[in-house]
């Protein structure tokens, strides 16, 4: 098939129709969704189905191989970690309508009281609780929007977009979030293609999953956190105008109580093993549906519309999933992934400067598209010449989820910074005077990415101990191909092969 | 929700049945998620650069027309070359493979469906825009 469709780009009749058709479908693709403003997954469909029917009229590619669209969607249909999705969507959209964020927001705010910068390490630290669980960075800033917008507004507008826009951002890094689980699986066949490319050198480690992803994440995760708090225990610590906190009730206590103590155990169930990411969420999901029956917080409309709600919700982000499935594969039949590859691979550049260019293409990416069409659209492209360059997946991995979390807080069109300016309900404010109050959280998050990429260490302290055996002694051919057929089990009955099913 | 997290008891203490559980999870996902896409479609919720997944109640017709562009063409050919693969797979009942438990057969159909659910939906709302007269 693949064969097929190189042997015909070669001797593609129209110039526009050869290896670099793919670009002109993102650039294309690009232009119409900021100038139209049409839906993405419809525009993704759209170009593809241009593009694909140019690709038969010129002979780029014959019709058959085109069959493999619908076996590609049945692979997303069957693929074990977006059963997670509809899970998160809902947990997500629930908690938007519950009291647990309201409880815990409390609580952090007579925790921190003594330290004087009360409400924004409140608002920080119940993003870093929710946030994972909440599905995408839309879903927590719009939570973040009504339960923090009015209560940090005595900082200031700027203090106040930046506080809710960094406190989004933080479950992109933090387990068990969705994008890091989805990153995981894209890494997956990203290590796989990687260990295929010309001069690739598998140095001991052997393909990452989603759970090896989770461990190198979660250092660099915690130490941006960190210093995130004191950057904004620093610059809010001095705020003379404070509002009044209303005093806290047992059962908010109580509530806040429970909420952390099933966080933090989830959280060590996945980290050492022994839940999965998507077992941890459902067992969570599982007690907040039982918390809210029981505290009989929401009555059979609002449940009514919970449901409706994260169906829509779930069905928008799955529409993603098909446009950019079809848009992929109709990317790869005209060999541009290929091609890109191959220039980058054969660049005159050191390897290190050659991974720095991606993740800068990939920053510039990101700032404007969200994580998810970053997830299934851009890094399947970049990340295994940029594995191949660093030589580490896991430090690749990290160093892709810096770079989105960096790129949705630049403003003006930073993913999380244009939604904290939308849902808030806070005045207008300028870039400029946004950048005042940002800026030293985007200096904390560069220190963090020229940390990981300057120290590959970083990421491999947490590593699992199998994981570190196998750092330590190189494997053979034979152990490496038994765990990419390990990791990519055989497909079921007609399923294409390129169809991805890995299990998380 | 309660078939994602039975896989955990079920792996963990009772050791067996964990695959299954996720089989079935399979099969309720394809079909929530073949539903989603349409609802999320005639809600207007779907991801754009104009205001991301907040609805729009009344779309232009220029954006009707302009979707249904994009979406019909494509879910025609997904029906045409997806119907004989769910068709042989609904006919022989197809298993899971791995634990040979039935039903693997309706994530097939359930893409069927998802399609033709995004078909139809397109075409009803080129339909109510024609409707509702000559002004956007």
């Amino acid at each position: 098939m693949a064969a097929d469709g190189q042997a015909a780009a070669g001797t593609a009749p129209l110039n526009l129709l050869g290896n670099m058709a793919g670009l002109w479908m993102l650039l294309l693709l690009g232009l119409l969704i900021l100038i139209s403003g049409l839906p993405v997954w419809a525009l993704l469909i759209g170009v593809a189905s241009a593009f694909a029917a140019a690709g038969v009229a010129s002979d780029a590619f014959g019709l058959q191989v085109l069959r493999a669209v619908p076996a590609r969607t049945i692979g997303l249909l069957e693929n074990d970690l977006l059963q997670a999705m509809p899970l998160y969507v809902f947990i997500g959209v629930l908690l938007r309508r519950v009291a647990v964020a309201d409880a815990l927001y409390v609580t952090f705010v007579r925790l921190f009281r003594p330290l004087g910068a009360e409400h924004a390490l409140a608002a920080l630290s119940v993003g870093a609780l929710i946030a994972p669980t909440n599905g995408s960075v839309a879903s927590s800033s719009a939570l973040l929007s009504r339960l923090v917008a009015p209560r940090v507004a005595h900082l200031g507008t700027p203090q106040a977009l930046t506080l809710i826009s960094v406190a989004a951002t933080i479950g992109v890094v933090v387990p068990p979030s969705l994008v890091l689980l989805l990153l995981g699986d894209a890494m997956l066949m990203a290590h796989l293609e990687a260990s295929r490319l010309p001069g690739y050198v598998q140095a001991g480690q052997r393909i990452v999953n989603t759970q090896d992803v989770m461990h190198a994440a979660l250092l660099p995760a915690v130490c941006g956190l960190l210093m995130w708090g004191l950057v904004i225990w620093f610059t809010t610590r001095k705020s003379v105008q404070k509002p009044p906190v209303a005093q806290i009730k047992s059962a908010d206590s109580a509530i806040a109580l429970i909420a952390i103590v099933t966080i933090v155990l989830l959280l060590a169930g996945v980290f050492s093993g022994r839940l999965l990411a998507v077992e941890a969420a459902a067992t969570g999901a599982l007690l907040l549906v039982g918390g809210t029956l029981f505290s009989r917080s929401l009555n059979a409309l609002a449940w009514k519309t919970v449901c409706a709600d994260a169906l829509r919700l779930t069905g928008a982000l799955f529409a993603l999933l098909v446009g950019a499935t079809t848009f992929s594969l109709v990317f790869r039949l005209f060999e541009t992934d290929r091609w890109i590859n191959t220039l980058l691979l054969s660049s005159t550049l050191p390897p290190l400067a050659t991974a720095a260019l991606i993740l800068l293409m990939v920053g510039l990416s990101a700032w404007v598209l969200d994580a998810f069409e970053m997830i299934f659209v851009v890094v399947p492209l970049v990340a295994p010449v940029l594995i191949a360059r660093l030589g580490d997946a896991q430090q690749a991995a990290v160093l892709l989820l810096l770079m989105l979390q960096l790129s949705f807080l630049l403003p003006p069109m930073g993913y999380a910074v244009l939604m904290a300016r939308a849902r808030s309900g806070l005045p207008a404010v300028s870039n400029r005077a946004l950048l005042q109050t940002l800026w030293p959280m985007i200096a904390v998050q560069l220190v963090l990415i020229t940390a990981v990429f300057s120290w590959p260490q970083t990421v491999h302290l947490l590593d699992a101990p199998n994981h570190q055996l196998a750092s330590e002694s190189p494997l053979s051919e034979e152990e490496v191909i038994r765990q990419m057929q390990e990791m990519a089990p055989a497909p079921s009955v007609d399923t294409d092969p390129q169809t991805p099913t890995a299990r998380p | 929700m309660l078939l994602l997290f039975a896989q955990w008891p079920l792996r963990d203490w009772v050791q067996k049945y964990s695959r299954e559980a996720n089989d079935m999870g399979q099969i309720v996902f394809s079909i929530y998620v073949a539903v989603a896409v349409s609802a999320a479609s005639r809600a207007g919720v779907h991801l754009s650069s104009s205001l991301e997944l907040e609805g729009s109640a009344k779309p232009q017709r220029w954006r009707v027309w302009a979707v249904a562009a994009c979406t019909v063409p494509w879910a025609a050919f997904m029906v045409w070359a997806g119907w004989p693969v769910a068709f042989q797979s609904a006919a022989a009942l197809e298993h899971f493979s791995e634990t040979r438990s039935p039903g693997y057969f309706i994530i097939k159909l359930a893409m069927i469906l998802l399609v033709l659910l995004v078909l139809f939906e397109s075409l009803w709302q080129l339909m109510a825009k024609r409707r509702q007269g000559p002004h956007p």
